[in-house]
């Protein structure tokens, strides 16, 4: 086997640079993985032809689960007999993104017992992603992941597995506990994360601020960002020592402001509270004289994904503003009425964003026992094709459907 | 096999992450009171309590082997009582209460060939897909650009020079894993021929009405090719999205010929200053030229250095271009407007210029 | 008269095999199919818990073709040996 091990002049340049190479790392996986060494002659072989050589699998999985497992299949498996199977498996990640340095290095020997050792730290969705086994090491692997305390993630149509930002753990910005919220979320929905029952996938993504550290507005189906409702907290003095060492307040921070709720007299800063647009910016530039207000909670936003299909979206406010605490019975119950109607009424690959597209908004929020106000569109309606439902009749006194 | 199921664990989740904290966070959680950057790549945060937690981030290429994690867990050994965590833009951060760990850590990190930074005004990771690693729908590959133009970009890394945050991220074909189509430079895999059709093989793995209806723009219908029931598409009218690939792998769009790269600039997901905004397109194709993707890493650097150049303090790609307008954008920026840049999906007349804003 | 786990499984794999080969079922498919099919006897829940029943027995697979399927076991044509 070692003797068919490929040349690869074209990766071995990408070994040069100052950026860390995962050429580098795929190598130093191959001096103990077969399966690691063939994928760097797969890829020169990309490389060379300008294509991939992977094949899609459908099938693969754990017992019982329908998500986790990412089926993959060399096109050329004469040429790389040990990737032949190349299976991606996805692991729930503790929320936060923290690490023991001991659970680490369980998560390492379980996969150098049955895989590549090849990972991403992370994936996009936030998971643990073990790059490159096959059919046979699958039920070990998950075997030995849960006696370790870990899961497997979601894929396919299914919660995918939900991430956050550092939160309170490390954030002064933090509007609520996003690695709580995470687990919760995490604990409570791993039947709907494992066993896939929704017309396509749903993302949850919590962001303990508006700076949205984990994108949740521009990926998550639910996005759950943080904010407050009283008034920024201010530490006078501290404004003051940024100026005294250089900051510009007027044309950094004032001529900043979304809003121009706020103004700087040489020695004072005023913000008129109640126009700001909880932007962040002046928080963000003065992080020991301004905090975000003592009122926290969060903005529930519905609906963002890739173009795949109808086109990219962002999400949009469905709850202006809710208290954030346990058991989260508020976002639950909404949730799963939202789940509910998207189950019935969603067709294949519909993602929520695009299914409130399809019904409008003003029906779903109906559908869903939800009123609409003003804060969850950006203006109102510009064409007066409006759906009125209701019209009187002729000597009648009484509406008429 | 029920006995097998019984003694089974499922469904027990992702570690608590309490388990994984450092003390010094379990008694300060939720008591942060500001925080400063040091340097580049180190900040330190402070508590209610007066008590200090201070971050080393270091770059990474994402795809780690298990001996790179192992030598991270070292590293957390040896200064930061074994914590460390990793960010959503796959940077690793070493967690440490002692402030005179911070130098010999960092000494250690560039020994080991990993750069300090991507905090404040610089480059942080570039978020991306798997690419021809690992992905059956890549149109490019995804690591190897990502290494090249990283190479490029490395100083803005580890500096804090830039008038403001940059981020850059890559996917590979247009389903987009990650939040590609809002960074203020995304790099995205293209196709652009239409799909070769496998019709001896489409009946066997495909169900036909699946696969027209997969199709956003109602190109694919069902016909019998060679005897066989298949299906057309009409030309015209592909878009070359692949989601039809993505229901029926008798549909590949993967061809060598066509297959590229466009840039997307001026998108944004924080709330600060401007709202949210997707990026939107500056170069519609360049090629597949591995591996080192010379054409993409100069567009990405002239892209990177003009902003750098001309943007004021903390606007973003997408700030900056919305005040001088997007045809002084095209002129400053080198690049010829094509037709290619006008939208013509849904909604297309939102993103025409409808008002005589315009200087000469 | 309610239905049993059992019962709903049965009529799901009947469902499922009779598809085989014309069109993929959903779990969506198969809790409406059997909604449609014995009215008030079934719930939601019971259609979740036949689900699972088919998949853990290895009767069904869930498979993911741009969305998740329940469909027999079979092998795939992208499979390698």
């Amino acid at each position: 086997m070692a003797e068919t091990k490929s040349q690869t002049p074209k990766l071995d340049e990408l070994e040069k640079g100052r950026w860390p190479s995962f050429v580098k790392e795929i190598k130093t996986a191959a001096q103990k993985s077969p399966m690691a060494a063939d994928l760097l002659g797969q890829l020169e072989l990309s490389y060379n032809e300008k294509i991939g050589h992977w094949k899609h699998g459908g099938i693969v999985g754990v017992m019982g689960y329908g998500g986790g497992v990412i089926g993959r299949y060399s096109d050329v498996p004469d040429k790389f007999p040990n990737v032949s199977h190349f299976h991606t498996i996805r692991i729930n990640q503790p929320a936060g993104w923290f690490y023991t340095s001991d659970a680490l290095r369980k998560l390492c020997d379980i996969w150098e017992r049955h895989g590549s050792g090849l990972t991403n730290m992370h994936g996009s969705t936030g998971d643990i992603i073990f790059l490159g086994t096959s059919t046979p090491h699958l039920e070990p692997i998950f075997s030995e992941l849960t006696q370790a305390g870990f899961d497997l993630g979601g894929s396919g149509s299914d919660v995918r597995t939900p991430s956050c930002c550092v939160g309170p753990a490390r954030c002064e910005w933090a509007c609520y506990d996003t690695l709580a919220l995470a687990y919760d979320l995490t604990m409570n929905y791993q039947d709907e994360l494992h066993r896939p029952a929704f017309p396509y996938k749903f993302k949850f993504k919590m962001s303990g601020c508006p700076n949205d550290c984990v994108a949740s507005i521009a990926r998550a189906d639910c996005s759950i960002i943080g904010t407050w409702r009283d008034s920024i907290q201010m530490d006078k003095d501290a404004v003051r020592e940024y100026a005294d060492r250089g900051m510009d307040i007027r044309s950094e921070v004032v001529d900043n402001c979304p809003a121009k709720c706020m103004d700087w007299d040489g020695k004072e800063l005023h913000i008129d509270n109640s126009y700001c647009r909880r932007c962040m910016h002046c928080i963000n530039i003065m992080p020991k004289a301004l905090r975000p207000g003592k009122d926290r909670g969060a903005v529930v936003l519905l609906g963002s994904k890739a173009p795949i299909i109808e086109g990219a979206l962002l999400s949009s406010v469905l709850m202006p503003f809710i208290k954030i605490e346990a058991p989260y019975r508020q976002i639950k119950d909404v949730i799963e009425r939202i789940w509910d109607l998207w189950c019935e009424e969603g067709k294949n690959r519909e993602r929520i964003g695009e299914f409130i597209q399809r019904v409008g908004l003003g029906n779903f929020l109906e559908a869903i026992d939800v009123e609409p106000v003003a804060e969850m569109v950006a203006h109102p309606r510009e064409n007066p094709y409006v759906f009125y439902e209701e019209y009187f009749v002729e000597d009648e006194e009484e509406e008429k459907k | 096999m029920p006995e097998a199921m019984q003694e089974r664990l499922t469904d027990i989740g992702p570690p608590h992450y309490e388990k994984f904290l450092p003390p010094v966070i379990k008694q300060n959680y939720g008591k942060w009171k500001y925080h400063e950057v040091l340097k580049p790549g180190v900040m330190v945060h402070v508590s209610e309590t007066g008590a200090k937690l201070f971050t080393v981030r270091a770059g990474s290429p994402r795809l780690v082997s298990t001996d790179k994690i192992r030598k991270y867990a070292e590293l957390a050994d040896k200064y930061c009582d074994g914590f460390l965590r990793f960010t959503s833009r796959h940077n690793v951060e070493f967690l440490l209460t002692k402030q005179e760990n911070i130098d010999p850590l960092i000494k250690d990190l560039k020994a080991l060939g990993h750069p300090v930074g991507g905090l404040q005004n610089s480059i942080s990771s570039i978020v991306h897909t798997q690419g021809w690693i690992h992905c059956h729908s890549a149109a490019t590959d995804a690591s190897g650009i990502v290494k090249a133009v990283m190479d490029e970009l490395a100083d803005y890394f580890e500096t804090m020079v830039l008038p403001g945050k940059l981020r850059i991220a890559l996917a590979c074909c247009l389903n987009m894993c990650g939040a590609v189509h809002c960074s203020d430079i995304a790099i995205l895999g293209i196709h652009r021929r239409p799909p070769k059709i496998d019709h001896d093989n489409l009946h066997k793995t495909c169900e036909i009405p699946s696969v027209s209806a997969s199709c956003p723009t109602a190109a694919i219908r069902p016909a019998t090719v060679g005897g066989k029931p298949s299906v057309e598409v009409i030309e015209e009218r592909c878009m070359f999205c692949a989601n039809c690939y993505t229901v029926c792998p008798s549909m590949k769009l993967n061809d060598p010929l066509n297959d590229g790269v466009s840039i997307w600039v001026g998108g944004k997901v924080s709330n600060a200053r401007h709202e949210p905004m997707f990026s939107k397109l500056a170069i519609p194709f360049l090629p597949n030229n591995p591996p080192r993707w010379p054409e993409v890493t100069d567009a990405v650097k002239n892209l990177v250095e003009l902003w750098a150049k001309n943007a004021r303090k903390y606007e973003r790609m997408g700030e900056w271009i919305e005040r001088i307008g997007w045809p002084r954008f095209f002129k400053m920026a080198g690049i010829e407007f094509r037709k290619e840049h006008i939208d013509d999906f849904k909604h297309a007349g939102l993103t025409f210029k409808r008002s005589t804003h315009l200087n000469y | 008269m309610a239905k049993t786990v059992e019962e709903v499984a049965e009529a799901m794999y009947n469902m499922i095999k009779d598809a085989t080969g014309l069109k993929k079922l959903k779990a969506t498919d198969l809790t409406k199919g059997i909604i449609e099919m014995f009215g008030d006897e079934v719930d939601k829940q019971i259609c979740k818990d036949a689900i699972k029943q088919l998949v853990n027995s290895g009767r069904c697979v869930y498979t993911y073709f741009g969305g998740s399927f329940i469909e027999l076991p079979h092998k795939e044509g992208a499979a390698n040996d």
